[in-house]
């Protein structure tokens, strides 16, 4: 398996949590556990490389997506269920337990982010991460602070195998 | 007491006394009050204090578009008690949570960038005075209402450089009352500071205005001219073989002053002169009333500011204030280039020349004996600037300094590179530099050539390079090109729009004919690139759209062409009108987007603008369709510009960096509750859409920020035609830039009538099929289903009082 947690250098300091580096099994472990998951994907997975295997992804573990920023093209013909909203936004609906989801069926307890700049999500998340409950899992290709759980910072190459692996996994 | 008013008296008997009183605290306000209720009614709040907004507006604001708090760090470092671990929004050891240290954290930026444009407010005023006197009117164009945000502020509506000093010692006082909250742990409520930062935020557009309504009236500035000229931009209209004299900030009372030396010395056309950031905006608008040919140029934004030094191009540099880099004399210093400082807020550290004769200053620069001085003595600085330019050209032309690196370094540098990976851990563009590098090495330097356009100029990389590589110059030489062809066409700032413009759009913008306003505003540090400021500005303005633009803003909209070889500014008319590209000027005209939304609401609406900010607010957010774009947004200035324009209505749309203002203002649309309004003609409830879903929230691209902007731009009270309208470019857009229909298109149908007309029928369909709304087709119509009514005549307002019977 390709070791996603041994380069968690910060792109620089945001205080003192820090969040876990873990592998893709323990990814593929975390999201087969959650109750009500949500995949959050950047415009960053319009790479087709990725957007296929987020799709996958997706799939497999019966994902609905929130295809933020302007992803949303990338999902339109693949039989997921991908709902567009901005990511700001929803960070902070995440925040608010009465928020009803994109199905109208309630908040998340679990969200799985990819393919965002690296300093977008961290701030993002650090709202979600301050003030709720919610937990979130990085599986992109840098190192996020505020994520729960992220993988290291990894090469492209690296990133592919590793989800190729979590894929296997879910 | 109160009688005594500034000027001077004499006492009798004592006939050789006589006491001479400049100022007596209070008294210029309560005379100009005194003028001011010839002036017709005034509104509940004139002269604000901290709490006068905060619950008839500011709360209200706040309940429905709430505070989204993203912290940028877990630790609070502010005191000797700490630092305290906030996570999980803990309590430091003053009492604070991590909810109201954020808010503390926002609050400081609004107010930093509240108090830039205070001050730069207050040294125009006082130098313009000095040279002019107090009775210089201001003519500012055809307007009634010349002082849009000092009169909603303080009931005044001064018509002198002088009668403008009451509203100036108010920002000032009150900004000091600010600050102060600042304090330990004192103020801890999150809400608190965000009623603070919205207080803040009006004051900056105060600010705002007294700066450009000061230089527009005594430098003869456009005044509110659609027609002003258009003017060369970019790096690429610099003439190599002249002297160039560079100008960097944002405060052209120096520079007018190099002006007037170069015209009376005929070198106008023997040297360049030409800035970045908004002096250069506005040196361009000098005595344009003359209308002598426009001779200086902009070169560009602050993201340009090391890249123009290190094209070695500039002979001399001159900064003044605000959005200047802090390494200026030491990235000038390696290629020769003197650096003089020319307001006393920023000094460098400099040797202060004032006191020199000029001729020993110019003699001592020359020589390199120091890097740069200052030099605060305006007549002093025009000549010496101008001189030294000539004088140092020849010298660094022979020295080399003027030349770009050779190939053969270029492969040196590049060669170096040990694919660490360090400078893309850092960039804050998270720009793939070692990619780019590998690609170099084999040769292919398209790969680095096409960073130039995202890259900021920030020099984050060359800080970790352990090789050493002068990353920046790498991609700047990799685009010599390129940067060779950066030219494009600004227009001079026009300044404010006049009351006539806003007689003949105002009845089209608030019945939606017209979809809406665009104000395109902010400093660079944008996610993709200069461009996307361009493309967001020609989709609007082909949908008709008015789009607005100041500062380096604007000048981003004039740097790229079409297949034809057109700037934006070349295409569209610099009127304020139905497809109109409206250059108001620099970051300080921002106060005229605010005024020109305030003006719809005085002018067209009928309110009376003197101390009546919520009335004014509560009727621009039901009915002015206007949203705002700092797309790069970066200063603190941007952060008091986008509040100021939070607390009037109008919400803005910034880039993802600005996620790290670490403050949002987003509304619920899930919540039905927190989208009532009162109808003023019986104070009852009535639902509305939920529009503007948000004041204040970031965008992930420019093509996530078009289609949200549109939707911004829908307003409760829009009529039938002007919702169908709305809708129409809503729907088309996201369709284009996000994908298929938007998921909540429907919550805004009342009627049939506000159905896009090309789609009616389709979407009948939908709304009887997917939302179970009954459908009389025989009449086209709508049966039941809207949880809105449509009521033309419903007049919607969050402020209870304003309700009839009230
Ligand atoms: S101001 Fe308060 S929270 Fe901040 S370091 Fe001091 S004690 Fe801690
Ligand atoms: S100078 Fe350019 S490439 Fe270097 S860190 Fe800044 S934005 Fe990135
Ligand atoms: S930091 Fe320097 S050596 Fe490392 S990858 Fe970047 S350019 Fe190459």
């Amino acid at each position: 398996m390709v070791d996603t947690t041994k380069n968690t250098k910060l792109f620089t300091s945001y205080g003192v949590t820090t969040s876990k580096a873990i592998n893709p099994d323990m990814a593929a472990k975390m999201i087969s556990k959650a109750k009500r998951p949500l995949l959050v994907v950047g415009t960053g997975v319009l790479r087709p490389e990725i957007l296929d295997r987020a799709v996958k992804i997706a799939k497999k573990a019966n994902l609905p997506i929130a295809a933020t920023g302007s992803s949303l093209h990338g999902f339109l013909d693949k039989d997921v269920n991908a709902k567009y909203i901005n990511v700001h936004q929803l960070g902070f609906y995440l925040t608010d337990p009465a928020w009803p989801g994109l199905d109208g069926k309630g908040n998340y307890d679990t969200i799985i982010v990819l393919e965002f700049k690296k300093y977008y999500i961290n701030q993002v998340l650090s709202g979600t991460k301050n003030f709720s409950k919610v937990k979130s899992i990085s599986i992109g290709k840098d190192y996020v602070q505020n994520a729960t759980m992220s993988f290291g910072t990894i090469s492209r190459e690296e990133h592919f195998v590793a989800l190729d692996e979590l894929i296997d996994l879910l | 007491m109160s009688k005594l008013t500034t000027g001077s008296f004499s006492i009798e008997d004592l006939e050789s006394v006589q006491i001479t009183i400049n100022n007596v605290i209070g008294a210029a306000k309560e005379a100009a009050d005194e003028k001011a209720k010839d002036l017709g009614p005034l509104g509940p709040t004139t002269w604000p204090g901290l709490a006068t907004y905060r619950d008839d507006w500011n709360f209200k604001l706040l309940a429905r578009y709430e505070p989204v708090i993203t912290p940028m760090c877990d630790q609070c470092c502010y005191c000797t008690y700490g630092p305290c671990d906030l996570s999980n929004n803990k309590r430091g050891a003053c009492g604070i949570d991590m909810l109201g240290h954020n808010g503390r954290e926002f609050f400081l930026r609004v107010i930093t960038g509240t108090a830039c444009h205070a001050a730069h407010g207050r040294h125009l005023l006082d130098h313009l005075i000095e040279v002019f006197g107090e009775d210089l009117p201001l003519k500012l164009g055809q307007s009634d209402v010349l002082t849009p945000n000092i009169t909603i502020t303080t009931g005044q509506r001064p018509m002198t450089l002088g009668e403008i000093k009451p509203a100036m010692e108010y920002t000032e006082e009150q900004l000091t009352q600010l600050l102060a909250t600042v304090h330990a742990g004192q103020e801890a409520a999150e809400i608190d500071y965000d009623s603070k930062a919205l207080f803040s935020g009006s004051l900056d557009h105060v600010g705002m205005e007294i700066s450009d309504i000061v230089q527009i009236a005594a430098l003869d500035f456009p005044k509110a001219d659609p027609e002003a000229p258009l003017i060369e931009m970019g790096v690429g209209t610099i003439d190599k073989e002249k002297p160039f004299l560079c100008v960097i900030g944002h405060n052209v009372g120096g520079v007018t002053y190099m002006m007037d030396y170069m015209e009376e010395h005929d070198l106008t056309n023997k040297m360049e002169l030409g800035g970045l950031c908004c002096t250069a905006i506005d040196l361009t608008r000098y005595k344009e009333a003359d209308r002598r040919a426009p001779y200086t140029k902009v070169i560009g934004s602050m993201s340009q500011e090391l890249k123009i030094i290190r094209t070695g191009l500039p002979d001399v540099i001159v900064v003044d204030e605000q959005c200047v880099r802090g390494d200026i004399v030491p990235e000038a210093q390696k290629l020769g280039i003197p650096v003089i400082a020319s307001n006393a807020k920023i000094m460098y550290g400099l040797p202060n020349r004032d006191a020199q004769d000029v001729d020993a200053t110019i003699e001592e620069l020359k020589s390199g004996a120091i890097p740069g001085a200052v030099i605060l003595d305006y007549d002093k600085l025009g000549e010496i600037a101008v001189r030294l330019t000539q004088v140092m050209h020849p010298i660094r032309e022979a020295a080399g300094f003027r030349k770009i690196a050779s190939d053969e370094q270029m492969k040196e540098w590049v060669d170096k590179c040990a694919d660490c990976g360090s400078c893309y851990l850092v960039c804050p563009e998270e720009l793939e530099i070692p990619e780019a590098m590998k690609h170099a090495k084999k040769g292919d330097y398209s790969y680095l050539e096409d960073l130039h356009d995202q890259c900021i100029g920030c020099r984050r990389c060359e800080q970790v390079c352990k090789k050493e590589i002068p990353i920046l110059s790498v991609i700047e030489k990799a685009a010599q090109k390129i940067i060779a062809e950066e030219k494009g066409l600004i227009r001079a700032g026009r300044g404010q729009v006049s009351d006539a413009e806003i007689r003949a759009e105002g009845l089209n913008l608030v019945m939606g004919t017209t979809p809406g306003i665009i104000a395109i505003i902010g400093c660079p540090n944008y996610g993709d690139g200069a461009k996307s400021v361009y493309y967001i500005a020609e989709e609007f303005l082909k949908r008709n759209f008015i789009v607005v633009g100041t500062g380096c803003g604007a000048m981003d909209m004039g740097m790229y062409k079409d297949e034809n070889g057109q700037t934006l500014y070349e295409r569209f008319p610099g009127g304020f009108q139905s497809g109109g590209l409206v250059n108001i000027g620099s970051c300080v005209s921002n106060a005229h987007i605010t005024g020109a939304a305030q003006k719809v609401a005085g002018i067209f609406g009928g309110r009376t603008m003197g101390g009546n900010l919520a009335e004014i607010a509560d009727y621009v957010l039901n009915r002015v369709g206007a949203c705002g774009l700092a797309w790069g947004a970066f200063s603190q200035k941007a952060a008091s510009i986008g509040t100021g324009c939070n607390i009037y209505g109008i919400p803005a749309v910034l880039g993802p960096h600005s996620s790290k203002y670490r403050r949002a203002l987003i509304a619920k649309n899930y919540d039905d509750e927190k989208w009532k309004v009162y109808d003023a003609r019986n104070g009852e409830e009535m639902n509305i859409p939920p529009a503007p879903e948000f004041l204040l929230i970031t965008a992930e691209t420019w093509q996530e920020a078009i289609p949200m902007m549109a939707k911004a731009c829908i307003r409760p009270s829009d009529n039938s035609m002007g919702r169908s309208i709305k809708l129409t470019h809503w729907m088309e857009l996201h369709e284009k830039y996000i994908g298929g229909m938007p998921d909540d298109w429907w919550k805004f149908i009342r009627t049939e009538a506000d159905l896009p007309l090309a789609k009616r029928a389709d979407l009948m369909k939908k709304l009887e099929g997917e939302y179970g709304w009954e459908i009389d087709w025989k009449r086209k119509k709508i049966i039941s289903g809207p949880k809105i009514k449509f009521d033309v005549s419903a007049q919607p307002t969050n402020l209870k009082r304003l309700c009839k019977g009230a």
